[in-house]
Parts: structure tokens; sequence; C-alpha cells
């Protein structure tokens, strides 16, 4: 290669930098580049108060934090906005209008305990589609929030180290102890992935 | 010319640059370490102390990162994740072509790979260096394991290496830390195995610190936390990368000089000396060009990075690419058998549980074709897995829902065993790597084009792999045993190797026994290029020792004015 070929293939960079950055200044640059958004940009507010009510069906407040404490709601934005692709985003927003359509009237004027009702209705509906059978939007809609709320919270602080036990640092490794023994007896907060 | 000026130069600073740069380094050598991305010092792991809740999206990559990486972000690649995926070098600056479908990882920072890498570090066995030989596949290999066993020791003892020693002449023994222990179901297959198919598993050999090391020369290292997030980086110290254990080391002889962000585009050869004299380098971000010279050059750029230089190095002398006179550079590409495998779930064992996030699973050793054993395809393969308690992932196809929902997620689930093979490729003519001319980099360099795919062999062991998992599983009583297939290509293993293999005979192999190249001495290339087989067993370990060995070769070879 000679210096003009090269400099005609270069022509996209900076010439005449001194010293390159280190890859942590360009992991600052990044991150900071594609820091999530602090208010909903993906759901409408009539949207964002659907997902919001579902998902605290799917993961109530009891005696410790649920899935709107926890911030599931505006998670969720932002998986749609950043991580789910247009075709994704369309049918989740198709679902979503399908389900608000499937209880006679708008969910939200629903009472309590029919929006439990039919939350358990169409759960129960989207269980029982044979694995690879069609289902239909409301279901699909109330399969897709159950995924993402699930993720949303087990991977959240309350539900880390609230529901699940979370140890950062676990400084040895203990194979084969109790259950009982094992921290608090609940199961470990791990890594995970879950998708639509 | 006189300040570019060395005594050696080391290309690439992955696990066997690093070796190289600390051998030659603590051999008194004044040494240039170049390193074409940029610089990463121990400590800088920007996610490695971020919980799952102070990670964006859920670890989940964007669709901005499925565009930067649309290669690494296939079905059998791992790691574009906000907690690791700037440790990938991304698709678009460093694209690559597909003659055949290749899966390439690549890591273009100091340390490379040695930062992401599973840690599993297995000795090749007496029987992989015959192997060759004796069934008259590719070239016999230069050495036997005599001559690699001291450097073994060597290297396990300076990283180490966390492992049982098992007595298996397949898997020889090591120079170890305490092996970290299996958990209850795991016990529970091991004595299965070995009572009904008197197959071996063994913890796996981790290059994680049990203990702390037997040496005083790494202070920065401390011991194994069990946190399990290994590739983030370790500030703890706790797993061996070039960047926590052979740089400091280099580093504090005052020996080294390292040059980040510098891409090495061919080496310089002399026709009247013979030899090569340096390297010609650009910088990744200005574009300006510089040589520097040295009596002795280390080629650590990896597997295909080194074949790219090398084969972009071209003069009179040698014009199909630089110690190409056996037409085999580029040639060889080996991987390993990778994606297959087969899960189960266990009954019983529901009062039991573990602590802490063990960096490593269990071994099955190969067992095919050894001792009485005869298969219809050559070689073996390993299986590496693991036994837990499923997660709350597990919930979201059963009916539970609300506060239902939370207490079942608070149980720990069923247990479940998983495993994968690993399985030996054997080295072919046919499967090669060439520089694609028509196509260059944003660097100007010609891009590489791979041409590789299992053959008839790779394939019968394939479904072997399947069908032994099946049958271990079945056999062992577990139920809902199912087996996987990973939509992988070769490269998914990321065990590269073989593009200037070594060899005997200067017409059929690139690099002699001592990894030297043998149409020029002064030019070593210890890395996964140097394989002239690729046994079953997880290759770092090896392309340590071969370095170690090799820097050892290099200094006496100077001392007696041979280079």
């Amino acid at each position: 290669m000679n210096r003009r070929e090269w400099l005609k293939s270069m022509s996209a960079l900076a010439i005449g930098a001194i010293a390159g950055p280190s890859l942590l200044a360009v992991f600052d640059a990044h991150a900071a580049s594609q820091a999530p958004a602090a208010r909903p940009e993906f759901f409408d507010p009539a949207q964002y108060s659907l997902v919001g009510a579902v998902s605290d069906i799917i993961i109530p407040r009891t005696d410790t934090p649920g899935a709107v404490d926890a911030g599931v709601p505006l998670f969720m934005d932002q998986l749609f906005k950043a991580v789910y692709a247009k075709d994704e985003q369309a049918r989740y927003l198709d679902a979503a209008a399908a389900f608000d359509k499937a209880g006679g009237k708008p969910f939200l004027q629903l009472s309590d305990a029919q929006r439990k009702a039919l939350v358990n209705k169409l759960h129960a509906e989207a269980l029982a589609t044979p694995k690879g059978g069609k289902l239909t939007p409301a279901s699909d809609f109330v399969l897709m929030t159950k995924k993402l709320t699930m993720l949303g919270f087990f991977l959240s602080q309350p539900g880390c180290t609230q529901v699940l036990q979370y140890d950062p640092v676990p400084a040895r490794w203990q194979p084969d102890i109790p259950l009982s023994q094992a921290g608090n007896g609940h199961a470990w907060a791990v890594e995970a992935s879950l998708k639509i | 010319m006189e300040k570019n000026t060395y005594d050696a130069i080391v290309v690439g600073t992955g696990v066997s640059g690093g070796w190289a740069a600390k051998e030659l380094t603590e051999k008194g050598l004044k040494t240039l370490v170049l390193d074409r991305g940029p610089m990463v010092k121990h400590l800088d792991y920007p996610t490695a102390m971020k919980a799952p809740w102070e990670l964006p999206y859920g670890d989940e990559p964007t669709q901005e990162d499925l565009a930067r990486w649309p290669k690494h972000t296939r079905p059998s690649f791992y790691g574009i994740t906000q907690s690791t995926k700037h440790w990938f070098a991304d698709d678009i600056d460093n694209p690559y072509e597909e003659t055949k479908p290749f899966d390439w990882f690549r890591g273009y920072h100091v340390g490379g790979r040695s930062l992401m890498w599973g840690r599993q570090s297995y000795r090749l066995s007496p029987m992989d260096f015959e192997a060759n030989g004796k069934e008259g596949v590719g070239v016999d290999w230069p050495i036997r394991y005599d001559d690699i066993a001291p450097w073994y020791d060597h290297v396990e003892h300076f990283i180490g290496v966390s492992g049982n020693n098992d007595h298996l002449a397949q898997l020889p023994d090591g120079n170890y830390l305490p092996p970290m222990d299996l958990n209850c179901v795991e016990k529970d297959f091991q004595a299965k195995l070995d009572s009904k198919f008197r197959r071996k598993l063994i913890i796996g050999r981790t290059a994680n610190l049990s203990a702390p090391l037997k040496h005083d020369q790494s202070p920065q290292r401390g011991t194994c936390q069990y946190r399990n997030m290994c590739m983030r980086g370790c500030p703890f110290g706790g797993y061996f990368s070039s960047n926590s254990s052979t740089l400091p080391s280099a580093e504090r002889t005052g020996n080294m000089t390292m040059v980040t962000d510098a891409i090495v585009y061919e080496l310089i050869y002399d026709n009247d000396k013979g030899k090569a004299t340096g390297v010609r380098v650009l910088d990744a971000n200005t574009g300006h060009q510089t040589e520097y010279f040295a009596k002795v050059i280390f080629m650590c750029a990896s597997t295909f990075g080194t074949a790219h230089i090398l084969m972009n190095s071209t003069s009179t002398r040698f014009p199909n690419g630089f110690g190409n006179d056996s037409g085999e550079l580029g040639h060889n590409i080996m991987d390993h058998l990778f994606g297959t495998g087969a899960r189960a779930m266990v009954e019983g064992h529901e009062d039991r549980y573990y602590a802490g996030r063990r960096p490593t699973g269990f071994y099955i050793p190969r067992y095919r074709n050894i001792g009485s054993d005869r298969q219809k395809y050559l070689r073996g393969f390993g299986f590496q897995g693991g036994a837990g308690r499923q997660d709350w992932t597990r919930l979201v196809d059963q009916a539970a829902l609300g506060e239902d929902l939370k207490r079942a997620a608070q149980e720990p689930g069923p247990w479940y065993v998983s495993m994968m093979g690993f399985g030996e490729m054997l080295p072919s003519h046919k499967n090669f790597v060439t520089l694609d001319r028509s196509h260059k980099d944003k660097y100007g360099m010609p891009v590489l084009n791979f041409d590789a795919a299992h053959q008839e062999n790779e394939i019968a062991m394939g479904k072997a792999i399947i069908d032994d998992a099946v049958e271990m599983l079945t056999g062992a009583g577990y139920r809902d045993v199912s087996h996987f297939t990973m939509k992988a290509n070769v490269g998914a293993g990321i065990h590269e190797m073989g593009t200037a293999r070594m060899g005997r005979d200067p017409k059929t192999s690139v690099l002699n026994g001592w990894n030297q190249m043998h149409a020029c001495k002064n030019v070593y290339v210890t890395d996964g290029s140097a394989m002239t087989s690729s046994g079953c067993q997880n290759p770092s370990l090896t392309y340590m020792a071969l370095t170690a060995r090799a820097a050892n070769h290099a200094v006496e070879e100077l001392k007696r004015g041979n280079l």
C-alpha cells in the first residue's frame, strides 16, 4: 500500500490526531450516546397506562415491590424504542389495540376484578395454544407483556434483591449445600434473556 | 531509524503476544509490542462491577448495535451485549468476505481475546501430537508431548489453572491450583457415567485462581470471587488475561515499549540479509506510516490476523506471501465442532442448592478412538456442560400470575443438566482463507475471504456428538432428554488455527519445530496459526506454551548469533 492509497481509504477519518483514545474513552462516549431516556418515548400516554396496568397484574406489589414500583413500564418503553425492530414494534402495538378491545370496553374502564379476569383468561388461552400455533393478538399481548414484565422485574434492583437474592461478590463457591443455608433460601438472581 | 530499532518486535497482545512480551523482556530483550487497537490497562473494565439493573436494555443489543455488528449478532456469536460489546471489533469498519460462511470473532484492543476467553485450559496429549503422522492426515507435528510438557508446567504455574489431576492418558495432568467442586447433580451424573459407560466426568480446568498463585510475580492478581462475570474483565485479577498477568510483568522489566492503534500491514524482507528486518505499521487513527526494526519478530496477531499480514507481505523473494514457499499459508483452517449437544431434566435433589457463581463447568474428556474403541470417523470429541437449578424464565410457560408468579420465582426451579460437544476438525488444504484485493477495509487493507467447511469426518463426528450426548443423559435415567443444534459455521468454536502450520518439511509446512519460519529464521509465529492438528481440547494453553518455548529458543539463537 502506498500513502496515497492509504489517504484515499482514510478520507472518512480525522487525519492528524496524535494519539488514539483509550478503549475506556470510546466506551464512555458510546454509552452516553446510547443512554436510555428517563421518560416514555415509544408508547403514547394511553398505551403507557395500559402497559403499566397489565404489568401490575402480572407482578403486583405485595409485601415486596411490584413491577410498577420497579420501573417496568419505562423499561419496556426503552426496549421497544431501542431494541425491538419495526415489525416487532408493530406486532406489539397492534396486539395492545386488540387487547384493549377484548373486554367489551377499554381496559382501563374495567373494574379491577374484570381486568384481572381478562388477563387471566387470555393468559390461559395463550398457554393452551400448542407450540408454534398462532396466538390471537389479544392473548399474544398478554404473553409478550408477561415476558417483558418478568424480564424487567427480575433484573431490577427490587426484583433481584427483595424477591430473588443477589450477591455481587460471593467470594466463594459452595457447590452442594442445603437450600435453607443458601443465603435466605430464595432463588439466586441470574443474568437471563427473554424475547417477546 | 535508530529510535525505531529494538531487539524484538511482538505483533499482537492476546494470549500469545502477552506471553512473547513477558518472556522476551524478562530475558533482557528490548521489545516493541504492537497492537492494532486501543489501550486497555488492567482495571480499565467499565462494566465489571455493574449489577443487572445498572445495565440498560436488560443487557440486550439495540438496533444500533445490530447494525454495527451484523455478523457478530448471528446465532452462533455472542458478546454483543451492553456489558461486553466494547470488546468486539465492529463489522462495519472490519469487514470480511465469506465464500463459505465463517464465524470470526475478533477483539481489537490490548489484551485481545484474552479478556473475553472461556479460560478452559487443557493440555494436548501424546496421542494428539502423534495422530497426524500415524494416520497420514495433514503433516506430522515436528514436536512431541515431551517437547512441550515443561512449557505447559511453566505456563500453568504462572497463569494459575484450577483443576484436578485425573490421571488420563488422553488429557495429561498439570500444575494446578485446587479444583472447583461439582454440584450434587453433576456428581450424580459423574457416578452414572462411570458405572454405566466407563467414561470420566471431571471438573473443568480453568484459568481462574481458586487459591493464591504459587509465585509472587503478579501482585495485581487476587483470587476468584465467584462472580462469573469474567468476560467483562476482572478487577480482582481472578482470571488470566494478558492485561492482568503477562503484560504487567513485561512492563515491570523496563524493556517493553508498547505502541497501540498500530496496524502492522507488512513485514519488511531484506534480500541481501535473507532476513526480516522489521514491520511497517500504520496508525489506526491518523494513517501515519512508520517502520520499526528488530533482530527477531514474533507474530502473535491471532490465526487470521497473522495470516492476513503474512499474505499481505509480498516481495520478489516471497511473491505469494511471506514465508509461503510451501503454498500452505492461509490453508488448513481448523476449528472445533461446536453448537451441538443435549440437555435433560433431573428429578429430586430439591433440598440442595449452591452458592456463588462458579466460572467453569464439567468436562467429559474424549473417549472415542481410544484404547479398544474404534469408530468410522477419526479422532474424537469432549463435552463441556453443567447442571443447575432452572431460573425464573421457566415460569413463562406456567400458569402462575400475580402473587403466585412472585412466589414461584422465589423457589429455585428443578435441576437440569446440559452439555455441548467440542470435536476435533482435521486439517485440509481445501479449507483456506485468501486476500480479496478487490475489497479493501477503511485502512486500505485487502479483506480476508473465507472458504472453509466441515468435511466427511466432521459431519460423521457431528452426528456422533448428538447421539452420544442423548445416550448418556438417557442412560443416566434423566427425563425430557432433548438435543440441540445451533446454527454455527466453522469458526464458531473460536478455536481457529492452522493457517501457518508447523511441520518437518519446508515443502509442506510454514514453520519448523520451534515455530520458526522455515524460509526466514528470525520470524516466529506462535499463535493458533502454528497448529498442525487441532485435538479436541481448548487450545489457548497450547499457544501459550508454544510461545514461551519459542521465545526461549529465539533468545538462545540470538546469543549463538544464529538470527
